[in-house]
């Protein structure tokens, strides 16, 4: 028994032993419904070996919104013991726990792997590529992101769940005063996460500056594809801060070194100071796609082209340069010096100039417009006003004097999710709703989405807007309760309430979903928005090779003009096709990964050498493996096509 | 045997090889910590540079626009970590 | 597979041209990697606690004779890309048996130098300054190893398939990683080992 005591859950409660066996029989039952339903090779070859960049973006949404649902969770629970003073609902160490992983759930895995699955599903589509430029790697990346968040999701009834903050700022976050594994679990899993993130950013930049259509200058591409060339350029070099960061924590937890302790010269702020040196460029890592998401919405319903594109791609790029000087404004209370703040507070500001520009161009795209209220608009309207007012409130924490009085309050809290909810969360829902035809080949019902949007909005009112007024008044976030003299109890109330309006929105979201399935007219719809750019040029459901013929463009719309001007997309006869192969070995190789962090977390070194010697293996089996792909013929393209009523010319 | 070692080449070797003797007159030299770091910080971003364009090739590429984006713009955030860093971390700090 | 005979081999083919563009976009992912340990080194290296300060431990021999073994390395690789771009398979391997080599003397003159550093009370565990000096050196050390073992294979493949798109392709972007390691060598022996030992 000694050997796994190690397992054990160090503050269990009956809502853990509860989860333990809800999760034991969700997964029997995965099991035996796909064995039932006969689905193992299905499975095998449809999806965990494919390297086809739509079906990659495909899984990372259902992750996302799996993992939405469990940080959705986190949030119901801290909202239900915050709901009345001196609650007694958790306890201080389960409410830490659930701050902890409600915020790294929500950044890493559940906004991160939402936009890398639109990125991956639209920007190959969007520049006319066939897929990626390194395919197997792609299916690495996304492997890697999964069994990162799986093994953080472990924590919770394996070993305990980290419980110093999603930022795990040391000296907290050390040995001393965090002993159980918890911490190793967040070190190490967002280690595994990040790293396949980091490859999604080399992978998506390589494809976008080397493998657009014929005739796709930079200045030609669509704003959503700008924005995720501008958001792999910030993750390739945001993440290896984030890698050594981690790597640091690491080595203090397991190997005793001294880089952020409190003793032997260690310094615990540097780990706070490289913790936002990537944490700064990690917000517009997920914000930068939403404006490219939104970007491509609001032209489409507005019947417009872009206003002012030429400004919108230099914002983006001053934004992507920006978020690397203004990282500390994060810790403005900790100690620098006025003039170290003075700096920092102007950067901050700044960068309010290119967002201001951008908002504008976005009224001016609908200004004169001819607006269809659809559900991905209705977000896109919903975010510009709420955004703005989540910036306004941004820069007034940029400045440092002020900060003193917000730091570390419900203010902040409310400030970030008043810029994250309506920035990325608007518009990944409304963009999924966007793509979804695309993706499945039907519309989803648009009565429940917009019920599920005004739940949404309204929730999200109610929820922040209250925090504002506590945190003025001096509410502290993660502090797990307070007592009625101080007022905060009605306002409270309110934000739960709020917060139970989310929930609802999201039921609603998969109401939706399942509705749809059931009943939405099944017809291929290849634009059905009447849209404007390539994505929408091919079929629905898009080949697996994208384009019979790659498209020629010759202006910033092309398939706008192929439809109203009568410029040609398509010119020329099939080829036949060269496609990548599909490998099992990147599933492989991230539960090789696996092996190694669950190994490192437990100490348990044979097993993390066993996993490390797998990873190197499945490295060096794709060093000597041949393997040239495979090619699709005229006949079989020719048949397809014909399947879906021929090549729009 | 002649063709197989170009003069671009060796030149860089013998190049890359002075620099590091240039910078080894720091230690054996008694100098200012100005002129120090000067010379430490010249010769090595020489260098560098020496083996990225004789040994690397990294003009020679058709995306050589790219790589050399991709390199500066890797050196200046690099540079603004570190001096952000040690700005907040030890030279604006005053406990 | 297209194949584009106007270009040398490792440039011939789509793939080749992605695979190459990819890899130098890694490698600014790596300046950043590193660069992130020389913030934490320069911001670390003077909260030495106990334990000693890097002149007190660091000698000027091994570190020359690494900076030699390792920049000579470089070159050689170079020489080895060239003769794959004459086509002289021989010779090509014979340079890159040379790399490996040199770099295994690299790696002996470190580990000797990390046993000699034990003994002298500074360890991994001693303070602030001797974990990010062991940090740093051994993050460049297991880019070296991991390069052997690279490296290694990709003489296997040449030796195996001869030179053609895809070997000299692989051949290429090792050689470009071989040089870039020698890159951050440099900074380490500038900005760690001369910096230390003149104690500017």
């Amino acid at each position: 028994m000694g050997y796994f005591s190690r397992f054990a859950v160090p503050h269990p409660s009956p809502a853990i032993y509860a989860s333990m066996i809800a999760i034991a029989v969700t997964v029997f039952l995965i099991i035996a419904g796909i064995t039932y339903f006969k689905k193992w090779i299905y499975l095998w070859d449809g999806w965990i070996t494919t390297v086809d960049h739509k079906k990659i973006g495909i899984m990372y949404l259902i992750s996302a919104l799996l993992m939405l649902f469990r940080g959705g969770v986190d949030a119901l629970m801290m909202r239900a013991q915050l709901a009345v003073p001196d609650n007694k609902l958790l306890d201080s160490q389960h409410y830490n726990e659930v701050f902890s992983t409600h915020g790294v759930i929500m950044v890493l895995f559940m906004a991160m792997p939402y936009i890398m699955g639109l990125m991956n599903f639209v920007v190959p589509l969007q520049i006319g590529a066939r897929d990626v430029a390194f395919p197997r790697l792609n299916a690495v990346s996304f492997w890697l992101f999964f069994m990162g968040a799986m093994l953080f999701n472990l924590s919770f009834v394996i070993g305990g769940s980290p419980d110093a903050g999603w930022s795990s700022y040391f000296p907290l976050a050390g040995n001393e005063f965090s002993p159980h594994v918890g911490t190793n679990y967040y070190m190490i899993s967002i280690q595994i996460a990040g790293i396949g993130t980091l490859m999604t950013g080399i992978n998506f930049l390589t494809t976008i500056l080397k493998m657009r259509a014929p005739g796709m200058t930079l200045m030609r591409m669509p704003m959503f594809t700008w924005a995720s060339l501008t958001t792999c350029i910030i993750i390739i070099f945001a993440f290896p801060v984030l890698t050594i960061a981690l790597l640091m924590g690491t080595m203090d937890r397991l190997f005793a070194t001294k880089f952020f302790t409190i003793t032997d010269g260690g310094m615990d702020m540097l780990w706070a100071n490289l913790f936002w040196v990537w944490g700064h460029p990690e917000v517009y890592i997920l914000i930068l796609p939403a404006f490219g998401l939104f970007s491509e919405i609001i032209p489409t319903f507005s019947r417009r082209n872009i206003y002012g594109y030429t400004s919108m791609v230099a914002s983006m790029v001053l934004i992507s340069f920006y978020s690397f000087l203004v990282w500390t404004h994060h810790f403005f209370t900790m100690g620098q010096t006025a003039y170290v703040n003075s700096i920092f507070s102007i950067t901050t500001m700044i960068i309010a100039i290119p967002t201001g520009i951008k908002i504008f161009n976005w009224l001016f795209t609908m200004w004169r417009g001819r607006i269809r209220f659809t559900v991905p608009m209705l977000y896109c309207l919903a975010f510009i006003p709420l955004f703005t007012i989540g910036g306004v409130t941004g820069v007034m924490l940029a400045m440092s004097a002020a900060d003193y009085q917000y730091h570390n309050t419900m203010f902040l809290v409310a400030h970030f999710h008043n810029v994250i909810i309506p920035g990325v969360v608007f518009a990944v829902l409304g963009a999924s709703t966007y793509y979804w035809p695309k993706m499945f080949g039907f519309v989803l019902n648009e009565k429940i989405g917009k019920l599920a949007f005004w739940f949404l909005v309204i929730g999200f009112c109610l929820a922040f807007f209250p925090m504002y007024i506590t945190g003025l008044d001096g509410q502290a976030r993660r502090m797990y309760t307070y007592s009625e003299d101080t007022g905060f109890g009605p306002w409270n109330m309110v934000a739960t309430i709020g917060a139970v309006c989310m929930a609802i929105s999201f039921v609603l979201i998969v109401y939706m979903i399942y509705y749809s399935i059931r009943n939405a007219k099944k017809e291929a719809v290849s634009d059905p928005w009447d849209a404007r750019n390539l994505e929408w040029a091919t079929h629905t459901p898009v080949p697996e090779y994208n384009f019979a013929i790659i498209p020629q463009v010759n202006s910033r719309e092309a398939f706008w003009d192929a439809k109203y001007k009568g410029h040609p997309l398509f010119k020329g006869d099939y080829e036949k096709i060269h496609m990548p192969n599909n490998s099992g070995v990147p599933f492989l190789m991230s539960l090789f990964f696996f092996a190694l962090g669950f190994g490192l977390v437990f100490s348990m070194w044979y097993l993390a050498i066993c996993g490390l010697i797998g990873v190197f293996i499945c490295m060096a089996h794709r060093s000597f493996e041949q393997d040239h792909g495979r090619y699709i013929s005229v006949e079989e393209i020719k048949e397809t096509e014909a399947k879906y009523g021929g090549t729009h010319k | 045997m002649k063709e197989l070692f170009p003069a671009k080449q060796v030149g860089g070797f013998v190049f890359s090889l002075i620099l590091t003797g240039v910078a080894l007159l720091v230690y054996y030299f008694n100098m200012s910590r100005a002129v120090g770091l000067t010379i430490l910080t010249l010769t090595a971003f020489i260098q560098a540079a020496v083996q990225l364009v004789v040994f690397m090739h990294a003009r020679e590429i058709e995306d050589s626009k790219s790589v050399f984006t991709t390199i500066y713009y890797a050196i200046i955030i690099a540079l603004v970590t570190i001096f952000g860093t040690l700005l907040c971390m030890i030279w604006g700090w005053n406990y | 597979m297209k194949v584009d005979h106007s270009q040398p081999l490792e440039y011939s083919t789509e793939q080749n041209r992605l695979n190459i563009l990819g890899f130098w976009i890694f490698l600014g992912a790596e300046i950043m990697l590193f660069g992130t340990l020389f913030t934490c080194y320069f911001t670390l290296v003077n909260r030495t606690s106990d334990g000693p300060i890097g002149a007190e431990i660091f000698e000027i021999t091994p570190v020359l004779m690494e900076t030699f073994l390792l920049l000579t390395s470089s070159f050689v690789i170079g020489l080895g890309i060239h003769a794959m771009r004459l086509g002289n398979k021989k010779a090509m391997q014979a340079f890159f048996i040379l790399t490996l080599l040199l770099g295994i003397g690299f790696l002996a003159f470190e580990i000797t130098e990390f046993i000699t550093y034990y003994e002298e009370g500074a360890t991994l565990q001693t303070s602030a300054f001797t974990s990010i000096l062991f940090t740093t050196l051994g993050t460049h050390g297991a880019h070296v190893s991991l390069g052997l073992f690279w490296g290694l294979f990709i003489i296997l493949q040449v030796r195996k398939r001869g030179i053609t798109p895809v070997t000299a392709n692989k051949s290429f972007i090792f050689s470009l990683y071989w040089h870039f390691l020698d890159v951050v060598w440099i900074f380490i022996f500038t900005f760690i080992y001369m910096k230390g030992l003149t104690q500017l």
